[in-house]
């Protein structure tokens, strides 16, 4: 069995010599990475952004447009995936070498679909900042009631107090 | 999990059933009579009796699987809590909520502030007090 040694590390630490005498002498950090990188032969992008569905190639069944109906168009598209299944299926019992085509477009509605639940999420994210703020509102609403309250009850005590002590 | 996620899950279940619906049935379907001439086959001997459900009931149960997640489906869809005001609107209520965030954040501030004024001048008060009891005694 033929083993290898790990290669070594890389020859910047000699660059460091120096560095607690004089921090200047060796180079910065490189900055960050923007934009598009190549790691390991593939392509990545540092903006997280959905790419849309031409993007990877993929053909868009549901109507684009800014506002889209979402319910609406899952539905269809849970419908024509099961029109697109049977077509499959009466395919299969009789012409059965035309599969191809019939598993391409259902996939491509599987891809459609996953791709509208994947554009929900933004939507998601914002309704759940949107439920945090409000939840904090109330917490900070709460805490000033809390804070007049006892403040108002202490004025209460030490008058009390000062009436008894003057009464005495 | 949240609803998209469930979501998700429901599309890829209905995925998995249908190649496992497809996969069974073209596994296990008895073969096809080419032509009308050809003898039928020996009679098969007696199959083992662990085959709880025979093959003529697996089309109908896989087919009924099917459908019900796709009606599992479409209860998702409709459980969405999908307010159709779109981004913009969604981004004007996190402006309105942060502005008011901060007018409350700031009240708090204040009455906090004021509290702990109040708390220090009863506390220096106790203190001068508590002094003037100390000078007030006389050692024996």
């Amino acid at each position: 069995m033929a083993t290898a040694t790990y290669p070594p590390p890389p020859p910047y630490y000699r660059l460091y010599k120096d560095y607690l005498q004089d921090p200047k002498s060796a180079p910065a950090p490189p900055p960050p990475v923007v934009g598009t990188y190549v790691c390991f032969g593939s392509t990545y992008t540092t903006d997280d952004i959905l790419p849309s569905l031409e993007e990877q190639g993929v053909r868009q069944l549901y109507p684009k447009g800014s506002n889209i109906d979402f319910k609406k168009e899952l539905r269809t598209l849970n419908r024509d995936l099961l029109l697109h299944i049977l077509e499959l299926a009466d395919v299969l019992v009789s012409r059965p070498s035309q599969y191809a085509r019939r598993v391409e477009d259902i996939s491509l509605i599987f891809k459609n679909l996953h791709h509208l639940l994947n554009s929900l999420r933004p939507h998601q994210g914002r309704a759940t900042l949107i439920h945090i703020l409000e939840l904090q509102i109330q917490r900070r609403k709460q805490a000033v009631e809390d804070i007049k309250r006892r403040r108002e009850e202490a004025q209460k005590l030490l008058k009390e107090s000062l009436g008894a002590f003057e009464a005495q | 999990m949240d609803i998209i996620s469930q979501l998700q899950e429901q599309v890829n279940s209905i995925a998995a059933l249908t190649f496992n619906t497809f996969g069974t049935l073209q596994r296990d379907a008895t073969p096809v009579k080419l032509s009308p001439n050809y003898p039928d086959p020996p009679p098969a001997p007696v199959p083992p009796p662990d085959d709880a459900t025979k093959f003529e009931d697996q089309p109908k149960l896989m087919s009924a699987a099917l459908v019900k997640a796709a009606k599992q489906f479409d209860a998702l869809v409709a459980a969405l809590p999908l307010s159709d005001g779109g981004e913009e609107a969604q981004l004007k209520r996190i402006e309105e909520l942060q502005a008011e965030n901060d007018a409350v954040g700031q009240e708090l501030q204040r009455q906090l502030e004021a509290a702990e004024n109040e708390l220090r001048q009863v506390q220096e008060l106790y203190s001068q007090a508590a002094d003037n009891c100390l000078n007030l005694k006389k050692p024996d």
